[in-house]
């Protein structure tokens, strides 16, 4: 396996200059790190020369403190019984991704869902705005900074019946006696 | 074709072979299919595990759940009472409830149809209003997948047989980042705050140190506890027997992360900077206080900063009482006690050292002189063994043992020594022993599990290489010729079930006696007060029970010019009661007085 993994990497880096690898596990796993101009590139070559002709999945991570967005997809080599990460960061503000569902078909479905849960925009996607959410206007909701809690009870009304709820810390005081000071309330759940 | 058509009779029979097999067609009438094993249906709850720490509620991104009272279930420590109630309504089966739940109680289960034209009959508490849901449980929490921490971070100590070569601190304290770490397993649920006397403000100051902001802890923290330091290191921490997380795994170290806290604030100016307390304009009343023990510092910490007078009498050279003489500096070195006095002396708190109340000055001066008083005197004396030969020399009171090493006074204990008692006073001595060269070993008429001391100070003393004989009751000590102790006798014990369902009783097995060499007998076996001091005409107004000053719920004695706090009055005998008792008596003492001024 580790044999393999080399020829791997040699084989990317030999033709992709900007691929940094990850070969730190101990299973039949690779890592590469590239441009997002590269992705579309080295997808085309790991499916046709290096016979990862499996899709096993694209997904996105919100790095919210450093800006970007990381779209990650999985391939899988179906002979060599092993699987290849290629990596990607976007720019949070404004996250623009290049369309590769003419190199397998089913990333058309993901995009879509990426355009709609994350924000983020594939150039030459041809498929209707709306996906999974119907008349969305707010922001896309699997990033991060949306915050769930106060999305559900700005739409959703709270219905009679449930006035009686207490709190549990309020509870508490109520039973011991304590009193909290005024500074230290912020710190309260 | 013949008459008999043998193939078409018997091909039908081979249908038999299906006979008692499962049928692929659909029974009638329709059963549904059970869901996947892992199905996330309708919560249920286990009301009997379930603490009300309200965390699902918390959690909950739909704001789905209610945290209510429900019949039959009382509120208790550890127990907020409460019992969460879910509109299914707004439920979205993320199930982050069931992974936050720190006991576990809350799951979800394979019932997942419900049909209803009512809305309002969404709304309904899980295991009361579905108990068949019980056996129908397949989404519940695990250590893998549960959102909580579980593990404590482990507190840096030093090892073993390197602490016994000297009185340098054990523990070593967390650096930032650890605290960081692990104040960031608090769920803030509250919980805590009743079990501790003093009812601190534990989720706030630890939640502060969570974002980073200790001075805000600290503050917190000085709201209603002077001695913060003291408790960070030498806390009986009830609070962490009801922690949330300890169903499961192991509690907050609540009382390490307030020693972190008040550690950030190196001196007793730093202290006082960033604690900034507001002292009110001094009023002209004034009040004496007898012990500068935790209960009457507490009391002058806040009676001084609410404008009072404060003037504090100590028999002793050194603040602090019990904690500064019957604590081992290996546990609160004397510079850290040292801090906060100063920082109390600092914001007005008047403080006459070497000065005993009933022999310096009497107790009527103090009582005629200021308008209230307040004494926190602990318990002086000790209890004896009550065996034969206890006058031998070197047999000690181990309270007065540590008394003297905490004064700085040497001791001869010889090399082996007998510690009687299974307190934390018995595993102080021993522990004190050992650091003065001594084999030690620990007579304790009951099994080690029973011993009310602390199990972090057991397993420290065995780390140690003190010797624990469990089990075993003393009956007399030897002499040699010159009335010096020799040995130490000792009859093992058998534990006998209670009938009254009270701790199983040690019984002495006849002949079993047993015998010890030793060059010093230590008792610590309990502690009693003095009460001399007062005198004849106080003794009658002021009502003694049981070795105890009688108290009102706001620590009034039978004098309403006299209060009390502390050891000799309350019967959990630790420094944290004694801040209770101090705090309260500082609020019952400022209502009194000023009343008195309107």
């Amino acid at each position: 396996m580790d044999e393999l993994k080399t020829k791997i990497i040699e084989r990317i880096k030999a033709n992709f200059q900007d691929a940094t690898e990850n070969n730190s596990f101990n299973y039949n796993r690779l890592d590469f790190n590239v441009n997002k101009t590269t992705v579309p590139s080295i997808l085309f070559y790991l499916k046709d020369e290096m016979g990862f002709k499996h899709l096993s999945h694209i997904t996105c991570v919100d790095w919210l403190e450093e800006g970007e967005l990381e779209l990650i997809f999985i391939v899988w080599s179906p002979v060599d019984k092993i699987k290849v990460f290629v990596r990607t960061r976007l720019d949070r503000e404004n996250p623009v991704m290049d369309n590769i569902d003419m190199i397998w078909r089913q990333a058309h479905t993901y995009e879509r869902e990426f355009r709609e849960m994350f924000g983020i925009q594939f150039t030459g996607l041809e498929a209707p705005q709306d996906f999974l959410l119907e008349d969305w206007d707010g922001p896309p909701p699997m990033r991060r900074d949306f915050h769930t809690e106060e999305y559900a009870s700005e739409t959703f009304f709270e219905r009679p019946g449930r006035e009686d709820a207490g709190d549990v810390r309020e509870e508490i005081i109520k039973r011991s006696g304590e009193e909290i000071p005024d500074f230290a309330k912020k710190y309260s759940r | 074709m013949s008459f008999f058509d043998l193939k078409g009779t018997v091909k039908p029979l081979t249908a038999l072979k299906q006979f008692g097999k499962k049928p692929h067609t659909i029974s009638y009438p329709k059963e549904s299919k059970e869901a996947a094993d892992r199905y996330r249906g309708f919560h249920y709850n286990d009301i009997e595990e379930c603490i009300g720490c309200g965390n699902c509620s918390t959690i909950c991104q739909n704001a789905a759940i209610d945290m209510i009272h429900i019949e039959g279930v009382e509120g208790k420590k550890g127990d907020s009472g409460l019992r969460p109630r879910i509109d299914h309504g707004r439920c979205c089966w993320c199930a982050l409830c069931v992974e936050v739940c720190p006991t576990g109680s809350l799951s979800l289960t394979k019932d997942y149809l419900y049909v209803s034209d009512d809305p309002d009959s969404f709304l309904w508490t899980p295991g009361v209003d579905n108990p068949e849901g019980k056996d129908k449980i397949s989404f519940y929490t695990t250590n893998e997948i549960s959102l909580n921490d579980f593990k404590r971070i482990p507190m840096p100590e030093l090892e073993g047989m390197e602490r016994v070569k000297s009185f340098a601190e054990v523990v070593l304290g967390y650096n930032e980042e650890q605290a960081r770490a692990e104040a960031s397993r608090c769920i803030s649920c509250g919980l805590c705050t009743e079990a501790c006397p003093e009812h601190m403000h534990i989720p706030e100051y630890i939640n502060a140190i969570a974002t980073g902001n200790d001075a805000d802890a600290v503050r917190i923290i000085y709201d209603n506890n002077p001695l913060p330091e003291m408790c960070g290191k030498v806390c009986t921490r009830r609070c962490e027997d009801v922690c949330a997380i300890a169903v499961r795994g192991e509690p907050i170290a609540i009382r390490w992360l307030k020693r972190y806290a008040t550690e950030t604030a190196l001196t007793s100016e730093i202290t006082r900077e960033i604690v900034n307390p507001e002292i009110k304009e001094a009023n002209g009343k004034s009040v004496g206080i007898i012990g500068a023990g935790p209960s009457g510092l507490t009391a002058g910490y806040y009676l001084a900063l609410r404008g009072y007078d404060v003037t504090i009498y100590e028999a002793n050279a050194k603040a602090g009482g019990a904690t500064m003489y019957g604590i081992p500096k290996y546990r609160f070195p004397i510079d850290s006690l040292d801090k906060q006095i100063e920082y109390i002396q600092s914001i007005g708190v008047k403080i006459h050292f070497n000065t005993k109340v009933g022999k310096d000055i009497s107790f009527k001066e103090i009582y005629d002189k200021f308008d209230v008083v307040f004494m926190g005197v602990g318990f002086p004396d000790a209890w004896s063994l009550g065996v034969d030969g206890e006058d031998a020399k070197g047999s000690m009171q181990a309270f007065r043992f540590l008394h003297m090493v905490n004064s700085g006074e040497k001791v001869d204990i010889g090399d082996k020594v007998v510690v009687v008692g299974g307190g934390n006073v018995a595993i102080d001595a021993a522990r004190v022993s050992r650091r003065l060269g001594a084999e030690v070993t620990i007579l304790y008429r009951r099994r080690v599990e029973d011993m009310p001391a602390d199990w972090e100070e057991i397993e420290g003393a065995e780390d140690e290489g003190v010797h624990i004989v469990p089990q075993g009751i003393p009956i007399k000590v030897h002499k040699d010729e010159k009335g010096h102790v020799k040995s130490v006798e000792y009859l093992k014990a058998e534990m006998v079930p209670d009938e009254r369902g009270g701790r199983p009783k040690p019984v002495a097995i006849e002949g079993s006696n047993t015998i010890i060499e030793a060059t010093s007998v230590m008792a610590a076996i309990g502690q009693m007060g003095d009460y001399s001091f007062l005198g004849k005409e106080f003794e009658d107004k002021i009502k003694i029970e049981r070795g105890r000053f009688v108290v009102n719920d706001k620590q009034q004695t039978t004098d309403p010019k006299v209060f009390a706090g502390g050891d000799a009055v309350n019967r959990t005998a630790d420094a944290i009661s004694a801040i209770a008792d101090g705090f309260k008596a500082c609020k019952a003492i400022d209502e009194m007085l000023s009343k008195d001024k309107n």
